[in-house]
């Protein structure tokens, strides 16, 4: 009995009771579509937070006063702990960091914009260095970026976010433009890119000035980010130990003192992220899984009516000289083939389910070409635990006995 | 076969069956023995045993006491999987109910066996083939059980006993569910295999089919009552 012999016989069953196999496979069927649709969701969400949360520039990683804090006790210490970074931080990293190859500062605040008698309220404002605009990826789409000299003269000039320009100059070219930030005047020198929005917040709502000049406004006072850019990939971990331990000296931390700053890298939000997902993932496994050991449960049901139905059958093939494994194999072959054939309903669902996902909701969603696979091999595996003993029951079966039965 | 000519050689043969607390005595020490090539009937009202016999000849069944040896081998303690082999090369089943698979073609019903002793489908092929020609049956080898007459269907079990070349045809009532006409054409069909050199048992208790055969043991509670060559009979 070859596999393709067992195979045949299992599609023919399939085939003459239709609805029965409908409703015998819906539990795997069911079970299927949630665990990969349920992939395909999270695999979406990856490559989204990939694409457009954890996109720092390559090789870039941020020191920050408050890194990733993910729960309420991290960050009641974190605000009796963390000191403000100061200028003099990233100075000190600049000097001594070998493994670095650039440092951009950021300062941040919000503001209301206002040109003419059009008002955008909460403009994320940044004052920065030059090169932070390269190092974080900002495009120039209108004029210019803000350039060294900018900086250095302390000048009231302007890089603004897309959303930002658009709202104020619907109809008008902005380059040149006198707008007002708070209550200073600045002249718009640029406009970036549309960055688009990360799970409905703008990323193009922002005015990038000076670093200097915010200072001048806004005093000097306030934590600075440290944008830091690694000679390579490679020597990434080395350079934000580098930083790290530099920080360390400078801020007086014992050996066995928590960092008082947090270091920010696009690894470290998709490690974040991943470890969420598998979370959600772990969960979502537990609760399919639930589904299909019922449709296993099902399958098992179903293969030991099958074997009551064709006990002549199982007769007639030991008569003329099958033997018990014979029998096992077909068997669990026509178990594993009615839950694949369940699996595949459930495939072609779920990349039916994550299509419409990526097109009627927000929520991204990717097919990943692993899945199908997959399906099979878990289909595969329930086949084989639930068929085993409806299997054995008819090899076991007495040739006599089985050749009686009506 | 041995150098007597014996294929089948039964020592005491007892079967015993238990039924609830009592136990049931279906053969009480058979001993008897089967050549090559001879046409044998086996006789005897319900509940003589005729049916357990044919089950322990056919290797369905192992004995409770007592040797059975079938070409020489001793089949009376073999397991499960070495009775399905022996059962597959020697023994070429024709049953009354014909037991052919419902919604397999004649081809591939008759190529069963081959397929579990693990014969290349081509060779497997050309053997059904060559059976059902043998059954005259060639021209319905695509049809299914449920399209042809009971008349074809018992042809089509007989080709499917001929398939692996048996060392015995072993039938049970092969005419008990067909018409008296259609009956008598498988029994020539008996008749023709025996004179190709087949050897062939034939469990019944119709007269009629009994005098197709050459020797007709009669059981009756499990004993042989007589056994009687009808040599002379056929003249």
């Amino acid at each position: 009995m070859s596999i393709w012999e067992a195979a045949k016989v299992a599609l023919e069953s399939l085939r003459a009771n239709k609805l029965r196999s409908f409703l015998t496979l819906l539990g795997i069927i069911i079970g299927i579509t949630a665990i990969i649709a349920v992939i395909s969701i999270i695999n979406g969400l990856n490559l989204y937070i990939a694409e457009k949360v954890a996109n720092l520039g390559s090789n870039v990683f941020v020191v920050q006063k408050f890194g990733i804090i993910t729960s309420h006790d991290q960050w009641m210490d974190a605000v009796k702990r963390n000191k403000d970074l100061k200028l003099e931080d990233a100075r000190a990293i600049q000097d001594r960091c070998r493994n670095c190859e650039a440092v951009g500062v950021e300062v941040h605040t919000y503001e209301d914009v206002k040109y003419g008698n059009q008002t955008v309220e909460e403009v994320g404002i940044g004052g920065i260095t030059a090169n932070i605009l390269p190092l974080e990826n900002y495009e120039v789409d209108l004029g210019r970026a803000l350039s060294e000299f900018d900086v250095d003269h302390a000048r009231y000039v302007a890089f603004m976010g897309a959303d930002v320009g658009e709202n104020l100059f619907p109809h008008t070219d902005p380059l040149g433009k006198q707008v007002r930030i708070g209550r200073t005047k600045f002249t718009i020198v640029g406009l970036g890119k549309k960055r688009g929005s990360v799970f409905g917040q703008s990323r193009d709502n922002y005015a990038k000035i000076p670093l200097s000049t915010f200072q001048k406004i806004y005093g000097s006072r306030r934590s600075v980010n440290i944008t830091v850019k690694a000679r390579s990939q490679q020597v990434m971990d080395e350079a934000e130990d580098e930083a790290r331990v530099i920080l360390r000296a400078r801020h007086h931390l014992r050996y066995n003192a928590e960092d008082d700053f947090g270091i920010v890298s696009s690894q470290g939000i998709n490690d974040l992220w991943k470890d969420l997902t598998e979370k959600i993932f772990v969960v979502a496994i537990f609760v399919v899984g639930i589904s299909l050991v019922v449709g296993g449960i099902v399958i098992m049901n179903i293969m030991l009516v099958s074997v009551i139905e064709r006990t002549r059958e199982i007769g007639i093939r030991k008569a003329v000289g099958a033997r018990q494994p014979d029998i096992l194999r077909q068997f669990l072959i026509e178990s594993v083939i009615l839950c694949c054939a369940g699996g595949a309903i459930g495939i072609a669902l779920a990349f039916l389910v994550s299509y419409g996902l990526s097109k009627a909701t927000p929520l991204p969603s990717s097919f990943p070409l692993w899945a199908p696979p997959f399906a099979f091999a878990v289909c595969t595996l329930i086949g084989v635990f639930f068929g085993i003993h409806p299997a054995r029951k008819a090899a076991h079966l007495d040739p006599i006995e089985a050749l009686r039965a009506e | 076969m041995g150098e007597n000519g014996n294929l089948i050689r039964t020592i005491d043969l007892w079967k015993t069956y238990e039924m609830g607390a009592e136990q049931v005595h279906a053969l009480r020490g058979v001993t008897l023995e089967i050549g090559t090539n001879e046409y044998v009937a086996i006789m005897g009202p319900s509940g003589s045993g005729k049916s357990t016999l044919m089950n322990l000849i056919g290797c369905l069944d192992t004995p409770t006491s007592g040797e059975y040896y079938l070409n020489e081998k001793r089949v009376s303690e073999m397991d499960d999987d070495e009775l399905a082999a022996i059962r597959n090369k020697e023994v070429g089943f024709v049953f009354q109910t014909f037991n052919l698979l419902p919604r397999a073609t004649a081809l591939h019903n008759v190529e069963l066996p081959l397929i579990y002793n693990g014969t290349p489908l081509q060779e497997r092929l050309a053997k059904a083939k060559a059976a059902l020609e043998q059954v005259e049956l060639a021209d319905r080898m695509h049809h299914r059980p449920n399209e042809l007459s009971g008349g074809q269907r018992q042809r089509v079990a007989i080709a499917r006993a001929l398939v692996n070349n048996p060392s015995i045809l072993l039938a049970d009532e092969p005419t008990g569910n067909l018409d008296s006409a259609t009956g008598s054409e498988i029994m020539s069909l008996f008749d023709r295999l025996h004179q190709q050199g087949n050897t062939i048992i034939v469990v019944t208790h119709e007269r009629d089919i009994v005098a197709h055969a050459h020797r007709a043991i009669h059981l009756l509670d499990g004993r042989i009552a007589r056994d009687e060559p009808r040599i002379e009979d056929r003249g």
